[in-house]
């Protein structure tokens, strides 16, 4: 993602074209972007070289400094690999559905908000707004009641399996519920720009409004979709809070839990704690060379 | 295919506190397989009209039929009507074919082959049945405007209406594609409802026009009626292109004086105008004959050419009247040489003149016409 960003201003033909001619603001320009890359990029940096590291390597040298052959370890990323690797299973099958679901809804209530003419929307509307708003922390202790008033893993217990992920399962549909409001934005803003003129020709040529969410607008939000996915999976795979309040069972730990506990409550083992932090924020990194051509798309309007 | 009737039709709009009218009791009948154009200029309620008989938009009051069945209350889904939309409004996730095919796909429970023939009979007609596998954004304006059509056409529809569906074509491709449509539509005979700003796809394209303006209903004629025999003075500065001239006069003595303009009337026109003498004059601009020379006869009144537009087939002149401030828009023959800046003799044939109410705009006159019924057939 970054490398293509950075590459037009850096293009190597084109400052060449350039020296002949001694071009003080171009010079000044690259030095201050190369000091800015040098600034966000020097903690990534820092803590890649410690995970790489020995604990007495990193006592050693300086963070900055790139791991020497004799302080050179893999055995961080393995220790926290296998304390991760419940949670990180964990996560991915709550995420995916919340994520998932979310966008999925929140296209179909944007839908209906723009594209369908029915009373009230603006108060519905209203409501959708009023939830992108809703801080975390507000609805923590109400959230927790609710969940113990419903009793899920009571209401599965059928089903052994799934009353020992009632948590996982709490987790999802608390997260698809709070994800809803902001892809409902996302997803208004694009109807918005959409031709109405083509959904009132689908409507003429008999499609119900159901069939015209499903062959109309459905196939022409991918791009929205991609945006949609993206930034859910991103703020649910990354989340504590709410799994610090409804996960309770060790089993039930997601990725985030899980890299809190590579935090040794008497030794801090800085190598193994960055190497965690690196296998949790993986998947979200793949997720966005995956759609992020469509990202783009969807963030530019074109369609 | 059906008649379409439409029986004090009425849209109002809540703007606020404050009701739009957008279409005022208008009532048309369009016969089973007519052409009707509906034109008038930008809000004046002749899309809204279009919309109500699509479904798209609801009625205030009045009925809109199709054949016998009164459709108010039948979604748009349900009224078998097919719209051509000025943008084509085309799916572009889908292929022509695609496009095509949707509308029967969910308006009917035939088989996909079926659907399919139809579909490439269509383009055939309609010469694109190369281009059944491309997407809309890979076709030219033209291309897309035949897929929009054909989407119309496939359905079978027993109305189809169109919503300027040629003003996003170039000028040239727009008078092959109306001429198209025209043959098109007479080969269907599919009751169509056309609606346009432009006056020359309404004169040359309608079988009958209806003008509105206002949200009302000015006229429903054929064009060379509404051309002629117009029935008042919005009608009679709509139709036509250079529009009529009109000149404010009052009925003196037997003449008519205003702008600078001394015109004696006969008897027999002086009979059409039920007292009124408060007139407003209209004359084509190719019913005023320029010539040369310096005394006025009768109906002549001398005039200074202002401007000359060449055309190649005749000459659009602006010009002004010696004796006052009045400019008339005058066609002259393309092969006549005239230059800016002369002074010429302008005559008002009197038998080209209409007079209108100048209060109302009603007509009280109107032209004469020598093989009356060859032209506009049978009077009522």
């Amino acid at each position: 993602m970054s490398d293509d960003t950075v590459k037009p201003t850096t293009d190597p033909t084109r400052a060449d074209t350039r020296l002949d001619g001694v071009d003080l603001e171009r010079i000044s320009l690259y030095a201050i972007l190369c000091g800015l890359i040098a600034f966000y990029l020097s903690p990534l940096w820092s803590g890649l070289t410690t995970a790489f590291k020995t604990q007495s390597a990193f006592v050693r040298t300086s963070p900055l400094a790139p791991p020497m052959p004799e302080g050179f370890t893999l055995e961080p990323w393995e220790l926290a690999f296998a304390t991760m690797q419940g949670g990180l299973l964990n996560s991915v099958t709550f995420v995916l559905p919340a994520t998932v679901l979310s966008a999925t809804l929140g296209s179909l209530a944007a839908y209906g908000l723009t594209k369908l003419s029915w009373r009230g929307q603006v108060a519905i509307l209203v409501l959708f707004l009023a939830g992108v708003f809703l801080p975390y922390q507000s609805v923590l202790v109400p959230l927790r009641q609710f969940w113990s008033a419903v009793d899920v893993a009571g209401l599965l217990s059928f089903a052994p399996f799934l009353a020992n992920r009632a948590d996982l399962i709490e987790l999802t549909i608390t997260h698809t519920a709070y994800g809803v409001p902001i892809c409902t934005i996302l997803f208004r803003s694009y109807y918005l720009a959409m031709d109405d003129a083509m959904i009132e020709a689908a409507k003429l040529d008999g499609a119900s409004p159901f069939t015209i969410y499903r062959r109309i607008v459905l196939p022409l939000s991918a791009p929205m979709f991609a945006v949609a996915l993206i930034y859910q999976f991103t703020q649910v795979w990354n989340d504590l809070l709410f799994a610090l309040v409804l996960v309770t069972s060790r089993s039930n730990y997601v990725v985030t839990q899980s890299l809190n506990v590579l935090q040794g409550s008497m030794v801090q083992e800085y190598n193994i704690q960055m190497a965690g932090a690196f296998i949790a924020a993986l998947p979200t990194i793949v997720v966005y060379v995956v759609f992020g051509r469509q990202f783009a798309k969807g963030i530019t309007g074109a369609s | 295919m059906a008649p379409l009737t439409l029986e004090h039709l009425t849209k109002r709009f809540a703007d606020g506190d404050d009701e739009i009218v957008a279409v005022d009791d208008v009532s048309i009948e369009i016969e089973d397989g007519e052409f009707l154009v509906l034109v008038g200029p930008s809000g004046c309620g002749k899309s809204t009209t279009l919309r109500m008989i699509a479904g798209l938009e609801t009625i205030t009051e009045g009925t809109i039929a199709i054949g016998d069945t009164v459709v108010n209350d039948q979604p748009a889904q349900h009224r078998n009507i097919a719209m051509v939309f000025q943008n084509y409004a085309l799916y572009p996730h889908m292929t022509v074919r695609q496009n095509m095919r949707f509308g029967l796909e969910e308006s009917t429970d035939r088989s996909k082959a079926a659907m399919n023939e139809t579909v490439e009979e269509t383009a055939t007609l309609l010469e694109i049945d190369d281009l059944l596998e491309r997407k809309p954004r890979e076709l030219s304006g033209g291309q897309q405007q035949r897929v929009a059509l054909g989407r119309a056409i496939v359905r079978d529809p027993d109305v189809f209406l169109m919503d300027e569906p040629l003003s996003n074509l170039d000028a040239k491709l727009r008078s092959g594609m109306r001429m198209e449509l025209q043959r098109l539509q007479a080969d269907l005979g599919v009751t169509t409802v056309y609606v346009t700003h432009d006056q020359t796809e309404a004169m040359t394209m309608g079988d009958r026009i209806a003008i509105l303006d206002g949200g009302r209903l000015q006229q429903v004629a054929t064009p060379l009626e509404c051309y002629h025999r117009p029935t008042n003075r919005f009608v009679a500065g709509f139709i036509g292109e250079p529009s009529m001239n009109f000149v404010d006069v009052t009925l003196e003595d037997g003449h008519l004086v205003g702008g600078g303009l001394t015109y004696p009337l006969s008897a027999a026109t002086r009979e059409n105008l039920q007292g009124h003498t408060d007139l407003t004059l209209g004359v084509r601009p190719e019913d005023i004959e320029i010539r040369e020379g310096e005394t006025p006869g009768h109906h002549e009144v001398p005039v200074s050419i202002e401007v000359v537009e060449p055309m190649g087939d005749g000459n659009n002149l602006l010009v002004e009247l010696v004796d006052g401030e009045t400019t008339l828009t005058v066609t002259v023959d393309g092969m006549r040489h005239v230059e800016p800046g002369g002074r010429s003799l302008a005559r008002i044939p009197e038998s080209a003149i209409h007079l209108f109410a100048r209060a109302t705009g009603e007509a009280l006159h109107n032209r004469e016409i020598e093989d009356e019924t060859a032209l506009l057939g049978p009077q009522g």
